[in-house]
């Protein structure tokens, strides 16, 4: 109803090629940037912006997952692993050269992209699924190396604290604070990711994807591109992790474990295939869907069963909607959350013409 | 620590081999399913969990352990039977993505729906082996370990047999090797894939029946799963053949990696080292020792 | 009826009535704990135990007229064993407005110990969780307030040393360890006590899940013949080391199990009592049936025309959850007792905690004496052995090799 497309005249190259062509995008971007820059930190609960802070970072490791699964048609379930990366080599350089924020964050993606490089060579030889269970071995081997190698794991604990990021001489502390700081690198991650799809290198990705016999000949140097997907794709988990560390105060491999790459795998799923507003959709659905479903599971359970019954359904009563989400997501809405958004946007597009 | 000592070497061998013939037989379940319908199942680990529920379910409620194993059979059998209707057949014709994602989500629902069907409480399977170990020369062996082994070299057996001469199993290849082929000799496609997801419920009912009987039963039993992706890499993912040799090699290999590597390295390297093997192996021959050569594009 | 069909149907009418829901809390003076646990993760067999059993004890604090005219509630919330589940869970709790804490799993207080501080919460790490610890000048608001595994592994030291006659001179002693962060921490402990007791230590790695240990017990059994096998397992693999040193034939009255291998689900996992005849286990809370409190509990069911629940058959577990609700409960009462009965603050609990002394609960708790210093409480264990179908006691309460403990504590990073 709001969102007309007709009456917006391009005059040159530059204003077709924008980011946000229309400016009904361009001022709804705005207003959301407003919504979730100014107006959320100031009205919500300090939970509430604590959950914020944990879809920011799982947006950023979702976008980069996204563009190596649905962009460019590889497929990893080594994301974890490549996040752990990131977030020892911030540490260190935190603990060791006293780095601010702003060095160590992109070393630990370059240095996540480094390993992603390596983890990526299989994907020229094989595909599917053995590039599948490969980069589920790389995750396993990674995880190995940093439980047993000291001068990465930092000590027996294998785990390093790092004082919280500051900015201009104000250590950010308190939720509100990080969650700006947070929402920045997502910001950022996201417009990246938008222009990156849209570039020659994001083409060459979905080309890959889409066949590669006739990307090939239209001169798209597979092996390269591949390696890039892979490397770009492992930079963003990277910085999701340094920013999960400084989030924590602490690196600690083991809350990057495998089943926080599936967890990954799930929201670019559920989220939407090679989509930026879907892997925003994933990272908030997955991170919220165990809060959600506990919350209503728990004051509608309550009815009838005691509290004790209760704590022993609903975390499995989760699990099965877990799993059953992906499957029905798979079934009946393969192109995830993104498509009923545009669904949604597409009736109210021609509303109230819509036939 | 420690040189080179025969002896020793000897017992980790056999034990490698008495393990990697339960790996085997996992994997056969794994390899069941990916022949035929070409599907990859993350959720072995989980069938073969679920399995184990069902029979220590029953053995607890008072019948004996042949009852509660085919009980544990008819359930898997049902599952498979399920599962191929409800959720794979949708996603026949899509991508390698949406299946492996679908397995996973599987597993998710196999692990909370046995706890809320069966309880979160570890139980036991007891096969009536007894547990004093068997003597075999240098080496001596529980025997519920012994019965798994001997039980895996049956069903491995029974299975090869299957798919070589009966008539059935000549259609299931068929139907792997080129459904559309396959259509057209007049083989209903459809309904070898449920039957392969039902042969997989059962070698799966047995694995969990014998793993269970050796580990005691809860939700930790599923993580067996991960074993079985070494295992077929190296042996090839469309090969029974394969997946017998590849379950050999990689219990022998763990084997060895722990008593050898693992005080040099100071770590555990037993779950590790498999998957360096098969990295190697992925490099040099992806489709595994025994797996049928398909020319593809990367 | 299995659980899941009542579950459907509790779904389906609970759905229509959540309205009503919200309004059924009680609206009591309450004072709300907050407790983290793992219902559905790879420690689940440990959670589904210890997590009824908290409830329970605050149901029979309730039951028994509650604190000062406070009524207790816990809430729990599952972290499934997940870093984020658990920062989330944390950030909800404190908005609720608990008092206290008890956290669940290593990686899950590694995380949030820095919060803790900040947010001056006091909690538990009852059993897991950071050894250093114990220092309560340098981690102020967490308590492990039971032994460390630093204490665990000096007290299976001990233990061994007691066993073998008084002196470890020249004797073998086997580590096996889950290769992970929490199973690497003793060995700093007990590399400085094989050269204090010039013993011979090796390690044996076992790497998670760690189901199947043949190739460690071989390696044991046949090539490094120990005198003593410590174990600090968890999940599934004390069962099958159990299992599997049995049937190698190793004296299992010669293996001592840290606190985490120790339960009854261990003993019926790895084939039954008789399996695992004189296997020791290392307690923090005392096991068995034989405590006051825990006839309390059965009777308050009985009276509600409830039977105690299957729960109450893992001791283990079930008393250490018996145990950690109660330190939790004892640290209010002082608390209230500072605040003048107001509802008490983070400081208030966290001084509450320090004055816990000569609490022991009818011999299920040990002598703890958990001052601002020392947050463990003096690091004490017990060990039960198995035999003849239950768990029978062979030390009493002792704490061991404290000089090497508290250096440890001192000099950590």
């Amino acid at each position: 109803m709001f969102y007309r497309e007709a009456g917006a005249f391009k005059t040159n190259y530059a204003a077709d090629m924008a980011l946000y062509p229309l400016p009904i995008t361009r001022w709804a971007v705005v207003a959301t940037a407003v919504l979730f820059i100014v107006i959320a930190p100031m009205f919500f609960g300090e939970y509430v912006v604590s959950l914020l802070n944990l879809i920011l970072i799982a947006v950023v490791g979702a976008l980069g997952l996204n563009i190596l699964v649905g962009y460019s048609g590889q497929i990893s379930i080594g994301h974890g692993a490549f996040m752990s990366v990131g977030a020892y080599t911030a540490a260190h350089l935190v603990v060791a050269l006293h780095l601010p924020f702003w060095v160590t964050i992109p070393a630990g993606g370059i240095m996540a992209a480094l390993v992603g490089l390596v983890v990526g060579i299989p994907s020229l030889r094989v595909k599917g699924i053995y590039l599948c269970i490969s980069t589920l071995a790389a995750q396993l081997i990674i995880e190995w190396t940093i439980n047993h190698v000291q001068w990465i794991s930092g000590g027996v604990q294998a785990s390093i604290q790092i004082p919280r990021p500051s900015v201009f001489g104000v250590a950010l502390v308190h939720e509100r604070q990080i969650y700006l700081f947070l929402l920045a690198f997502a910001i950022i991650a996201i417009v990246a990711t938008q222009n990156l799809v849209r570039s020659r290198i994001g083409r060459a990705f979905i080309a890959i994807r889409d066949q590669d016999i006739a990307a090939e000949i239209i001169g798209i140097n597979i092996f390269r591109y591949k390696l890039y997907a892979f490397a770009i794709s492992s930079f963003y988990a990277g910085v999701a992790g340094a920013l999960e560390s400084y989030y924590l105060g602490i690196a600690n491999y083991e809350q990057f474990q495998i089943d926080v790459s599936i967890d990954y795998l799930a929201m670019v799923i559920i989220g939407g295939l090679g989509s930026v507003l879907g892997s925003v959709f994933g990272a908030v659905f997955v991170t919220l869907l165990p809060v959600v479903t506990r919350i209503v599971l728990d004051s509608a359970g309550r009815v009838f069963f005691s509290y004790s019954d209760l704590l022993s359904l609903v975390p499995n009563l989760r699990l099965v909607m877990f799993g059953g989400l992906i499957i029905f997501f798979l079934v009946v809405e393969p192109d995830g959350l993104n498509r009923l958004w545009g669904n949604i946007r597409n009736y109210f597009r021609m509303w109230p013409f819509s036939y | 620590m420690g040189g080179f000592d025969w002896g020793f070497t000897f017992v980790l061998v056999v034990n490698g081999v008495m393990v990697g013939l339960m790996y085997a037989l996992i994997a056969l379940g794994f390899v069941l399913i990916c022949k035929a319908t070409d599907v990859i199942n993350f959720a072995q680990g989980e069938f073969v969990m679920f399995a184990a529920f069902i029979a220590a379910g029953v053995a607890g409620a008072g019948l004996n352990f042949w009852v509660a194993a085919l009980v544990s059979i008819i359930g898997m059998v049902a599952l498979g039977f399920g599962l191929e209707r409800v959720v794979l057949r949708p996603l026949i014709g899509r991508g390698i993505i949406a299946v492996v994602m679908a397995t996973i989500g599987l597993a998710a629902v196999l692990r909370g729906v046995a706890v809320l069907i069966f309880g979160p409480d570890t139980r036991a399977i007891t096969m009536p082996v007894g547990d004093m170990p068997i003597n075999l020369g240098i080496v001596s062996v529980p025997p519920a370990q012994l019965a798994g082994a001997v039980v895996s070299i049956i069903f491995l057996a029974v299975f090869s047999w299957f798919f070589l001469k009966s008539r059935v199993g000549v259609a299931m290849r068929a139907v792997a090797d080129s459904q559309q082929v396959a259509m057209a000799m007049g083989i209903n496609v459809r309904r070898y894939f449920a039957l392969a997801w039902a042969m997989a419920g059962v070698v799966s009912a047995i694995g969990g029946v014998v793993w269970g009987a050796m580990l005691g039963v809860d939700n930790q039993i599923a993580l067996v799963g991960l074993k079985v992706f070494p295992v077929v890499i190296l042996g090839g993912l469309d090969s029974i053949v394969g997946a017998i040799v590849g379950g050999l090699i990689i219990g022998v290999v763990e084997n060895l990696a722990a008593g050898y590597f693992d005080p040099v390295v100071g770590g555990g390297t037993k779950d590790f080292a498999p998957y360096l093997v098969m990295l190697i192996v992925l490099m040099i021959r992806p489709e595994g020792m025994f797996g049928r050569r398909r020319i593809e594009r990367v | 009826m299995t659980s899941l069909s009542r579950t459907w149907l509790g779904l389906a009418a609970g759905a229509t009535l959540l309205a009503l829901a919200g309004t059924a809390s009680a609206q009591q003076k309450e004072i709300v704990i907050g407790d983290q646990c793992d219902r559905t993760g790879p420690t689940q067999i440990v959670g589904t135990t210890l997590c009824p059993a908290m409830q329970d004890y605050y149901k029979l604090v309730n039951f028994q007229g509650g604190l000062d005219g406070w009524k207790i509630r816990g809430d729990e919330i599952d972290n499934q064993y997940k870093v984020p589940q658990g920062i989330e869970a944390y950030e909800r709790q404190k908005q609720m407005g608990v008092v206290m804490m008890t956290l669940y799993g290593t990686p899950q207080t590694v995380a949030l110990n820095e919060r803790l501080e900040q947010d001056h919460m006091p909690t538990t790490s009852p059993g897991f969780g950071i050894s250093a610890a114990a220092d309560g000048t340098r981690y102020p608001y967490l308590f492990p307030i039971a032994a460390t595994y630093w204490s665990q592994a000096a007290g299976a030291v001990k233990f061994a040393k007691d066993k073998l006659g008084g002196s470890l001179k020249g004797k073998k002693i086997a580590y096996v360890y889950y290769d992970n962060p929490a199973g690497k921490e003793p060995i700093v402990i007990l590399d400085a006590l094989q050269k204090i007791e010039g013993f011979q230590m090796r390690t044996f790695a076992v790497p998670p899940p760690g189901v199947e240990l043949g190739a460690q017990i071989l390696d044991i059994t046949q090539r490094f013949h120990p005198d003593f096998v410590i174990a600090h397992l968890f999940g599934r693999s004390p069962s099958v080391l159990i299992k599997g040193l049995r049937g190698a034939g190793y004296p299992l009255s010669h293996v001592v199990g840290l606190v985490w291998a120790s339960a009854e689900a261990d003993i019926a996992a790895a084939g039954g009592w008789g399996v695992a005849e004189g296997y020791n286990t290392m307690q923090f809370a005392g096991a068995g049936d034989n405590y006051p409190v825990r006839q309390a509990i059965k009777a308050m069911y009985k009276k509600e025309g409830q039977n105690p629940p299957d729960t109450m058959k893992n001791t283990v577990i079930y008393n250490r959850g018996v145990f950690q609700a109660a330190i939790q409960i004892e640290a209010i009462k002082n608390a209230l007792k500072i605040s003048g009965g107001k509802k008490p603050t983070g400081e208030q609990v966290k001084a509450g905690l320090e004055q816990i002394h000569n609490f022991t609960l009818g011999g299920l708790v040990p002598p703890l004496q958990i001052t601002a210093a020392d947050h463990e409480g003096g690091g004490w264990v017990r060990i039960f052995q198995v035999h003849g179908g239950k768990f029978v006691p062979a030390t009493g309460w002792y704490r061991a090799y404290r000089d090497v403990v508290e250096h440890a504590v001192k000099t950590a990073e």
